[in-house]
């Protein structure tokens, strides 16, 4: 491997390694409140992408009911990547009260919690499928404006050599950065994140403190809904959005980064996602049929070894 | 009669093939282990029959010798059984959703195996598995004699020993442990049995399908089962079996339902093209109205009057 081929392969790791992240988050935030994996995230994950889509002016083809629909609207990439989010952080918000609330406010298994959220996520792809059809959209040209395709990192880093890199991994890196930062601050700065940490600590105290448990519980899942769709929306404007299901795999390896990161930890989904981002990115190219099995074979390894996870604390086990 | 099973034969027989797949994830469940991992040990029976088949065992004639079937069954059976130990030892050391992800990953890792090996034929899989039968309802020879045995084998397992210390790791591992009860052994047990019924079905599945691919055991597939178990009930084996079965024609009966006119069309349209949709919502309607399932212990105890009495007597 020459250097310039390393310098695209870093960038690669690191920016599908940042959507990973962000994209964990969403599990993290859930489960570090509820104890829960939710897997219908994987389905707002692919909403999002589809919302933004559609706020941009894109066209429905000629599958599903709603043919050759499009809204009115045609949003800048940036205005629809944040309406889009924020319109896959409410259909969390709604997928917490119709398939999670009723569920706890009974004390149910949490397993019995994990299939009602798989139940979720078929409804919501098949639903999909049927309203648009499986075809695959692709994002317009001109999503990222007058940006050119591609950014001469050679010249850049004055290496002497050619080193194009797509700009597509560039933008999705920068804001995936700037929304992990952010996010990061909210958490540990803000009055909010201080009740959010103490909800995820311990609901039943942090109620007692005055903290409305339930309303934190509906801001959790909207945050993670939101994170979904911005990760939903990178990936799709990066490549393409492959039809109603293009979520789950994303899905399942988002598993694999919270679970090498410590479940419910919130550097930990960013270390893990970085870390899977960054291991598939260097598989070399004659192995490249075995790259999905790269996460999925860190993750058995990760769960046999240190099952808490990276950065995990242990929780001792009580009777 | 005949005309019913030419049309319904394919049916049938999946109802049966699912109630089994089922059972294959409720025994690991019984001494409380969530394991998903039953697709990728079908997927690795299923592999087993079509290369045995295909490469192997070269049998001349119009059908395929009926007792070879059974030798590839026995096979799959072990080597899944196998490959379960080997898996399981580490593996069940892990709890609860843990132990979920793990064999999520298991599965994965299996697929991607399957797509990139050339024994397995690649992403194209493997096509002209032989048929011992010649329609499809005859494969109801095995496989309604095996779900029998099956269903038998876990209803006296639920009342010996070995069971009862699946069920007391189920209900308090510590406490189990602190009895005299192997948890390690009996959690691998449990799992090992699932496998080996998950390999046997699928070394049906096989020439069933008459073909075989890596789109056999997907995490779909899991979710498929778990939706069988959860749904049908857990508690008791019955509701795997019922659950595999009843969710496995349902689309079927939705399709029926929507065939025969008397219903409105714009329904119609929608139960044919958005039959999953349908599925799903029943999985969440079933988690958050039926979380039991729906077979339960007390469902059979309307019928036996003491546990009728114990019942009054609880109440009182």
């Amino acid at each position: 491997m020459n250097f310039a081929t390393f310098i695209q392969q870093l960038l690669n790791g690191l920016s599908i390694g940042s959507v990973y992240a962000i994209f964990a988050l969403g599990y993290t935030l859930v489960f570090s409140i509820l104890g829960i994996i939710n897997f219908s995230h994987a389905a707002v994950f692919t909403l999002g992408a589809y919302f933004t889509f559609t706020l941009m002016g894109g066209t429905f083809g000629f599958n599903g009911v709603l043919a050759n629909a499009s809204v009115p609207v045609q949003l800048p990439f940036a205005v629809a990547l944040i309406f889009g989010s924020v319109l896959a952080g409410l259909m969390a918000v709604l997928i917490e009260r119709l398939a999670f609330r009723p569920l706890r406010v009974r004390g149910a298994d949490p397993l019995l919690t994990l299939v009602s959220s798989l139940g979720v996520a078929i409804l919501i792809t098949n639903l999909i499928q049927y309203l648009v059809g499986a075809e695959i959209y692709t994002f317009p040209a001109s999503t990222y404006g007058d940006l050119p395709p591609a950014i001469d990192f050679g010249k850049l880093l004055g290496l002497g050599q050619i080193v194009p890199v797509r700009t597509v991994q560039i933008v999705i890196f920068v804001v995936s950065v700037v929304i992990l930062i952010i996010l990061t601050l909210i958490i540990n700065r803000t009055r909010f994140g201080k009740a959010l940490r103490a909800v995820a600590e311990d609901t039943t105290t942090a109620s007692l403190l005055g903290i409305n448990t339930d309303l934190f519980i509906l801001l959790t899942f909207f945050l993670s809904g939101f994170l979904g769709g911005v990760a939903g929306t990178l990936v799709g404007s990066s490549v393409s959005i492959a039809g109603p299901y293009f979520g789950i795999s994303f899905g399942l390896k988002g598993l694999a980064v919270i679970v090498l990161g410590g479940l419910g930890d919130i550097p930990g989904a960013v270390v893990g996602g970085l870390v899977i981002g960054l291991a598939e990115a260097f598989v070399p190219p004659e192995y490249s049929g075995y790259k999905d099995a790269v996460a999925f074979g860190i993750l058995f390894v990760v769960l046999l070894i240190r099952p808490r996870g990276l950065l995990g604390r242990t929780i001792i086990q009580k009777v | 009669m005949s005309d019913f099973f030419s049309t319904y034969g394919f049916l049938l027989v999946s109802m049966m093939l699912a109630a089994m797949l089922a059972l294959s994830l409720y025994l690991p469940l019984m001494s409380g282990q969530l394991s998903l991992a039953s697709p990728g040990f079908y997927a690795l029976g299923g592999y087993i029959a079509a290369v045995l088949s295909t490469k192997v065992f070269t049998a001349t004639g119009d059908l395929y010798p009926v007792p070879l079937l059974l030798l590839e069954m026995l096979i799959a059976g072990v080597a899944s059984g196998a490959l379960a130990i080997v898996v399981g030892v580490p593996a069940l050391r892990l709890r609860g959703i843990y132990l979920a992800l793990a064999t999520i990953a298991f599965v994965e890792v299996l697929q991607v195996l399957a797509l990139n090996l050339d024994v397995t034929g690649g992403a194209v899989g493997i096509f002209g598995v032989p048929q011992p039968f010649r329609t499809q309802i005859e494969y109801a020879w095995i496989a309604a004699p095996m779900l029998i045995l099956a269903m038998f084998f876990v209803y006296r397992l639920e009342r010996i020993r070995v069971g009862r210390a699946f069920i007391a790791i189920k209900e308090d591992e510590l406490a189990a442990d602190a009895m005299g009860v192997n948890p390690t052994v009996n959690k691998v047990l449990s799992f090992t049995m699932g496998a080996v019924l998950a390999g046997m079905v699928g070394a049906i599945g096989a020439h069933f399908l008459n073909t075989w691919n890596a789109r056999q055991g997907t995490f779909d597939a899991s979710i498929a089962y778990l939706a069988f178990v959860l749904i049908g009930g857990s508690r008791t084996f019955l509701g795997p079996v019922l659950g595999g079965m009843a969710l496995t024609a349902l689309p079927e009966i939705l399709r029926a339902l929507s065939g025969n006119g008397s219903l409105p069309l714009w329904l119609t349209e929608f139960m044919k093209d958005g039959r999953f949709i349908l599925y799903g919502l029943l999985l969440v309607l079933g988690c958050v109205f039926l979380p039991q399932g729906f077979v339960t212990p007390a469902f059979f105890s309307r019928w036996s009057k003491k546990a009728h009495a114990a019942k009054l007597k609880r109440a009182a």
